[in-house]
């Protein structure tokens, strides 16, 4: 073959247009206008698109072939837009980025110019063409064709559909009662709405309440926070239910079928005036104070925090005698009832407690909801080499807080078995930028809450030497720089190098945590008497039931996936469920707040215009064929089937179907398709991709393809190179006749 | 004595303020001033490190370097310190503490063996004699250079403060202790 | 719970000094009061209506993001953007961290988005003048710029601009000089509005009443006689009109000044880049080959100067590159003291994306700190190292010509190896911070809201209240409110959309009942300070 010359992608010009073959084709066959995008250069840099336009118009039923350097801009878009206006096509094509970028924009070209958005195709030639096969420009303009030559045979064979619009229930839910919770309800129930706040806890405030001070401002939390929460706690609009688990959500945008669990709290909350005789008089004080990070005790009835919201006690289920055991003392729950004997607790404040609660279930619907369920600390032990649970003068960085917070377990002073450290080390990226333990990314917050509370360190003990060990310090936010500043002058001594181990010092009760002060070059070996792990922010455990209730995607790093990273960063895949705060990714509390309200934004958007749209592309049922078999039922995951007993045939439930095809596979007489992915419209893609029109090649393809798999699978390959230019395009098995 | 910060900030503190000598602590270690440091192009002082050992009180290191009197107080590293360190300013405090204990570079000393002998730094040489005869000037500018009983006062000067003692000046020679006529000790 | 009991008999000391038992006291005494305060008069608070309108001053992502939700919900906005074109300096980015996005693309289906909105009232050329009135009824003035070419009708063909006289003379601002424009124009492709307008201080017959032989009045009665249907000859109009199929381009139009009467503000001006002739060792404008951030994404850009190949300055593409952070940020000495938190991510990208398109060019980035702080950063940062850029933690001290040579020199320290280096570049790029936009402190005088000491706008409370203001109705958004990239600039122009939104669905606003009154009859009515005090003087 002879020399090519070499393709320079800044020759094409920026926009160009040619007649395709069915240019006088008559008004009523489908009248095909194809717009190959050039995506700046992130598809021309790779696919020649005057070439694939050219091709395009060569295609059947094309009727004209342009292409132009930012089809979704407003130039790029007027093109289409004049095409419609003057009648040249009624069906319109787009080659150029993944479906989920622009569909929607050029769907709504489309329709504003009087065409249903149905008859809207796109062919991806940047995500499935110019991007990962960077390095070869001729095989990826041939993809290119192929792609747009499938999306052509698809677009004769696309109908017209309508998008429905649904009611939208002027109420939201809130799973999760932390500052992003709060703030969201507030926001939404301020501007009128009713709000279910969902909070698992006895108390909201997340913990955001475990915290002494803030950064960069040092002011104090309780003072911030419990305006708030009292505000939560009696606004008009907010249906406040803690100790509440959200169990079952059905439904749709705008009418989401909710079912909340709510635990007993054993308690009668309008009675209880928040004194203390009972829990002075339960036998049970031993339990680890979760609010205290376990360095101090509670009973079994307790109250979480002073300043909770609601402020009732609680009974803890699993450790109260009388429900774990049945018995405390001589009471039981027959002679409770029996008004023989009663538990220490009953005794002690008569007329409140009540152990004849169950759970109980309320129900509502809501139209939108918002998941806040905040993060857990990544556990400890992680970094084995730091000794945590194993010498006492080694302590989380929440359980520093407890220390520092003046209703904490010390009273908010600063001691170790009541002695006051001399040498404090405060230690960064604990569970957090570490391949190893599988967190890779950075919990944000690191930096400067070790900032703050090495300075509230240095504050209480003056004398004491202070210093963080560090790699970056993150100090980007509003007043952090300053603060950070502040710190040092204050004296904490900032020495860059992660520390490598912790040992015990022979003959002592301190550590030494051993590292390299990188500045100098040189290792160090620092005694300390208390150390502080810096630890990450982890995706919040018990958040398992919500993902799949929501079918909600979660990232590689396990925190809940947006729909987009840059552009609609609350936004979920689904609409009307939204995502804020330390679900989505670790972040302080001011952009959490932003980012409740966001989604208060987001939600009171369809509450204030109480309706939804709602994607047509769904299954239906073609009644004349269906036997009612409803075999159907058992493969849709979202429940949007049910058998008509009467007439007996199968019902969509257009508001819950998403669309996924199971359905259409499964049965058996073919009366499930798709809309607008109808059986005739896939076999004309696939035909049109590999050339091949008889049908039983294809299913000997398929085995063929499935054996080569194996084989290769049971040979250990492993190359898995998919990177946008890096490695080798995939390998394609040789398929017979298609080239 | 405390730490070798504290002493800087009581020292230094006298001259500049004590919020002047404070700035060390601001120092994040950007390394900026090393960059830029005409007289670390061509030596080993680094002057980020000084401070980082500064700040690590690695008083005896610092003392016993010869980097330390390689800086040329150009203050280049001063004016553009991005947390405003006042960094040369830092240095000649610690070069004070450390000539206190006796430690100072020979050159250095070497110029306060020219003001002891003719109470010039740098002396009028023949050269610059020439130059002031060529426009009519005495040939010895009217300092304790040219006047033998100014220049005993400002001996008695610097007798009675103890600076001779520091520099290690010898009155027979009217040199350094300890070096030959060639000037090497 | 465990809380401490207080030592007896001992005095603890406060902070300032104060004894406990004092600071019983004053809070006894604190309390006292205001129990007599609220016994004195009773207190009602007032309830105003809230207009349903809303506006939005700044046309950036995040004043875009801000108005696309309030029109959603079915509001009215009202959105003024200074320049001719809304989008910001977001279209101005090449590719966007950490996603690799082209900025492009994800923007401009927004910016179709609001200029299509039935609901948002888009003034572009326009600026606010004036703000009067509260919550629920602000009274605001805006100044429509004359754009000397009628929007409605343009339709961006681009033929006057090719036949204007000065064509290609001025530098594009879009473009930071990098490329030319004429005084009639458009400042990029995809701009919305997407119609012309004339630059006033650059056209001939705006300034100087003639162009060509045509005059200011032969060309107003020539326009109207292409209206008539009427011929016209060169010398009676410009190029541009006798260019110009629509017959839109009118050099008699005004300026107009309207009045808006909204419920509630929101302002999200955005920022300016930090000049970084602030740091004159890094020879800015001396030395070709050192250009900042906002040019090589110029430079990246397939839409730019040189679509997208790195020939910076006409020189051929760079063998070596180096990368710099904190050019202004994170410095007491030249005035920023703050961090501008976007440059460690825009330099990762901007230096992968040069790796991308100059495989064989060598690439250091030099550091401080990397603030790789957000979702996907840390990934995305160790990736780009994993590409071979060298990363070396120092600052840069100085930059100056290679002798003999036309490459530079940036001169650092290596932190890590405690050596100064020297590394030779054809290309060195300035991580330049950002400041708040010009005229945003005049614009927040006339709104009553103050600044930080940083210079960015004062939000209610740093940490619990990001996008309220200390006056009711007013908010801030993106980077007025501090830098920021575009997924916080988002979240938080959404922020503010549902606070505002908040008070729209309510309808009603509360006014705070602890506001100065006017005992009009003790009143002397003086106007200023001076003449009371003249006055009071005259009565002594």
């Amino acid at each position: 073959m002879a020399e090519e010359e070499e393709y320079d992608y800044t020759k094409i010009p920026p926009t160009g247009s040619v007649e395709g073959i069915a240019a006088g084709a008559p008004e009523d066959s489908p009248r095909i206008g194809v717009y190959v995008c050039h995506c700046g250069i992130n598809i021309k840099m790779v696919v020649d698109v005057e070439d694939v336009t050219r091709y395009a118009a060569s295609l059947p039923n094309v009727v004209v072939a342009r292409h132009y350097i930012f089809m979704c801009s407003d130039p790029g878009q007027d093109l289409i837009r004049k095409d419609l206006a003057e009648g040249r096509v009624n069906r319109v094509i787009v080659a150029s980025c993944s479906p989920r970028m622009h569909e929607p924009t050029f769907r709504k070209t489309c329709s504003d110019s009087g065409l249903n958005p149905f008859y809207y195709e796109m062919a991806n030639i940047r995500e499935h063409c110019s991007w990962p096969h960077g390095d070869f420009h001729k095989e990826a303009t041939e993809k290119a064709k192929e792609l747009v030559r499938s999306a052509v045979a698809r677009s004769a064979l696309l109908e017209p559909l309508e998008e429905k619009l649904v009611d939208v229930k002027p109420e939201a839910l809130v799973i999760g009662g932390g500052v992003t919770g709060m703030y969201a309800a507030l926001d939404i129930a301020n501007g009128g709405y009713k709000v279910h706040l969902v909070e698992k806890k006895p108390s909201i405030g997340g913990h955001v309440a475990q915290l002494s001070r803030t950064f960069p401002t040092l002011e104090r939390v309780a003072s911030l926070l419990t305006p708030r929460m009292i505000e939560v706690g009696a606004h008009p609009n907010i249906d406040l239910m803690t100790c509440s688990e959200v169990e079952e959500i059905g439904g749709y945008i705008g009418n989401f079928d909710v079912k909340v669990k709510r635990k007993p709290r054993y308690i009668d909350m309008e009675k209880c005036k928040d004194c203390t005789p009972c829990i002075e008089a339960c036998p049970v004080k031993d339990i680890p104070d979760e609010f205290n990070e376990g360095l101090s005790t509670r009973s079994a009835i307790y109250i979480p925090f002073p300043f909770a919201v609601p402020p009732a006690y609680t009974i803890d289920a699993e450790h109260c005698l009388l429900l774990k055991e049945g018995k405390c003392g001589d009471a039981t729950l027959e002679t409770i009832k029996e008004g023989k004997a009663v538990p220490p607790c009953m005794a002690a404040c008569p007329g409140v407690i009540d152990f004849e609660q169950k759970d109980e279930i309320e129900e509502f619907t809501a139209g939108t909801i918002i998941v806040a369920t905040g993060y857990d600390l990544v556990d400890p032990g992680v970094s084995a080499e730091y000794k945590y649970g194993v010498y006492p003068n080694v302590i989380t960085s929440m359980e520093f807080e407890r220390l520092l917070s003046p209703g904490g377990p010390t009273g908010g002073k600063i001691e170790l078995n009541g002695k006051e450290p001399k040498d404090i080390m405060f230690i960064s990226c604990v569970g957090s930028r570490n391949k190893q333990v599988g967190n890779e990314y950075c919990s944000r917050v690191c930096c400067m809450y070790l900032a703050k509370q090495a300075y509230l360190a240095k504050e209480q003990l003056p004398d004491a030497d202070v210093k963080v060990a560090f790699q970056d310090v993150r100090a980007f936010g509003k007043g952090f720089e300053e603060f950070y500043g502040d710190v040092k002058t204050e004296g904490v001594f900032y020495m860059r190098g992660l520390p490598g181990e912790i040992y015990k010092k022979p003959g002592s009760d301190r550590v030494v945590v051993r590292g390299e002060n990188t500045f100098i070059g040189e290792p160090y070996e620092q005694e300390a008497d208390l150390v502080v792990l810096g630890m990450g922010l982890a995706p919040n455990k018990d958040v398992k039931s919500i993902i799949s209730m929501l079918k909600l995607s979660t990232s590689v790093d396990g925190f809940l996936m947006e729909a987009h990273p840059k552009l609609r960063p609350v936004d979920t895949a689904t609409d009307g469920i939204f995502i804020a705060g330390c679900c989505a990714s670790p972040k302080d509390i001011t952009d959490s707040i932003a980012q409740g309200k966001a989604t208060a934004s987001g939600s009171l958007l369809y509450l204030v215009q109480g309706m939804a749209k709602i994607e047509p592309a769904i299954s239906q049922i073609d009644e004349e064929i269906c036997i009612g078999c409803a075999r159907c039922v058992d493969v849709c995951p979202y429940g949007a089937l049910e058998l008509d007993e009467v007439r007996h045939v199968m019902t969509v439930n257009e508001a819950v179907c998403k669309g996924c095809g199971g359905c259409n596979s499964i049965c058996p007489s073919g009366a499930a398709t798709m809309k607008h992915y109808r059986d005739r419209q896939v076999y004309a893609q696939i035909e049109a991709l590999t050339e091949i029109t008889d049908v039983g090649m294809l299913a000997e393809l398929e085995s063929a393809a499935t054996a080569a798999v194996a084989a290769e699978a049971s040979a250990g390959a492993a190359d898995t190179g998919s990177e946008a230019g890096e490695g080798e395009g995939a390998e394609t098995e040789a398929v017979p006749g298609a080239e | 004595m405390g730490t070798l910060y504290e002493d800087m900030v009581a020292y230094g503190g006298e001259v500049f303020g004590k919020e002047h000598m404070e700035t060390l602590r601001e120092c994040v270690q950007c390394g900026k001033c090393t960059g830029g440091c005409p007289s670390g192009r061509n030596t080993a002082f680094r002057t980020r490190k000084l401070f980082q050992m500064a700040l690590t009180d690695m008083r005896e290191e610092i003392f016993n370097s010869p980097e330390l009197w390689f800086c040329s107080t150009c203050y280049t590293c001063y004016e553009r310190c991005p947390k405003g360190v006042k960094t040369t300013d830092l240095i000649r405090t610690i070069r004070n503490l450390a000539a206190k204990e006796g430690h100072m570079s020979v050159p250095h000393r070497m110029i306060g063996v020219y003001v002891l002998k003719t109470s010039h730094a740098v002396p009028l040489g023949p050269a610059q004699m020439e130059l002031r005869k060529a426009v009519g000037l005495d040939e010895m500018a009217p300092t304790a250079q040219k006047y033998k009983d100014q220049l005993e006062q400002v001996q008695t000067i610097f007798k009675t403060t103890g600076y001779d003692a520091m520099i290690d000046f010898d009155w027979d020679t009217m040199n350094l202790k300890g070096m030959d006529k060639g000037g090497k000790k | 719970m465990a809380a401490k009991a207080e030592t007896e008999g001992e005095v603890e000391e406060g902070k300032a000094g104060i004894s406990t038992e004092q600071m019983t006291r004053n809070t006894m005494e604190s309390i006292k009061s205001t129990v007599e305060d609220s016994l004195l008069e009773k207190i009602e608070e007032k309830e105003v209506d809230v207009a349903p309108e809303a506006l939005v001053i700044g046309g950036g992502i995040a004043g875009m993001y801000a108005a696309l939700d309030i029109a959603d919900a079915g509001f009215k906005v009202h959105l003024v953007e200074r320049l001719p074109s809304i989008g910001g300096h977001m279209a101005q980015l090449d590719k966007t961290f950490p996603t690799l996005d082209c900025s492009a693309c994800i923007l401009t289906p927004r910016l179709v988005d609001v200029g299509a909105h039935p609901n948002i009232n888009l003034m572009s050329c326009s600026e606010v003048i004036g703000v009067e009135g509260s919550v629920g009824n602000f009274k605001v003035k805006v100044l429509k710029h004359a754009k000397y070419v009628d929007e409605a009708t343009c339709t961006g063909c681009m033929m006057c601009e090719e036949a204007c006289r000065l064509t290609g003379r001025f530098p594009n601002e879009f473009d930071l000089g990098l490329m030319k424009r004429a005084p009639i124009y458009r400042p990029f492709p995809f701009a919305i509005p997407a119609a012309y307008s004339i630059d006033a201080g650059t056209c001939l017959m705006l300034k100087k009443g003639k162009c060509g032989k045509a005059t200011l009045e032969s060309t107003i009665e020539a326009v109207k006689k292409v209206e008539r249907g009427e011929e016209i000859t060169k010398d009676e109009a410009p190029p541009c009109v006798l260019a110009c199929g629509p017959n839109c381009i009118h050099h008699d139009m005004k300026d107009e000044t309207v009045e808006l009467n909204v419920g509630g503000i929101i302002v999200a001006t955005g920022y300016d880049i930090i000049p970084p002739e602030t740091m004159p060792e890094y020879k800015y404008g001396v030395y070709p080959h050192v250009i900042n951030g906002l040019e090589f994404e110029r430079y990246s850009s397939a839409s730019g100067p040189t679509m997208g190949k790195m020939n910076v300055a006409g020189m051929p593409e760079p063998k070596d590159a180096v990368f710099l952070s904190c050019v202004g940020s994170r410095n007491k000495q030249v005035g920023y003291e703050y961090c501008s938190r976007v440059c460690c991510m825009y330099l990762a990208k901007q230096a992968h994306l040069l790796q991308e398109k100059v495989p064989s060019c060598n690439i250091s980035v030099l550091y401080q700190d990397v603030r790789a702080f957000g979702k996907d950063f840390e990934e995305f940062y160790t990736r780009v190292k994993g590409e071979g850029l060298s990363y070396r933690r120092g600052l840069a001290a100085e930059i100056y010509k290679k002798p003999g040579s036309d490459r530079v020199i940036v001169r650092a320290e290596d932190t890590m190896l405690g050596e100064p280096i020297e590394l030779e570049a054809d290309l060195v790029v300035l991580g330049v911070g950002l400041k708040p936009s010009e005229g945003m402190d005049k614009l927040l005088e006339m709104l009553g809201v103050a600044l930080t000491p940083d210079n960015f706008a004062k939000e209610a409370h740093p940490k619990f209240r990001p996008v309220d203001t200390d006056v009711p109705g007013v908010f801030v958004t993106g980077c007025a409110q501090g830098p920021k990239d575009i997924p916080d600039s988002v979240a938080q122009a959404k922020g503010a959309a549902g606070a505002l939104l908040s008070l729209l669905a309510r309808g009603k606003a509360t006014i705070k009942p602890s506001v100065a009154e006017m005992e009009e009859a003790l009143c002397i009515g003086s106007n200023t300070l001076k003449e009371m005090a003249a006055k009071i003087e005259e009565g002594a």
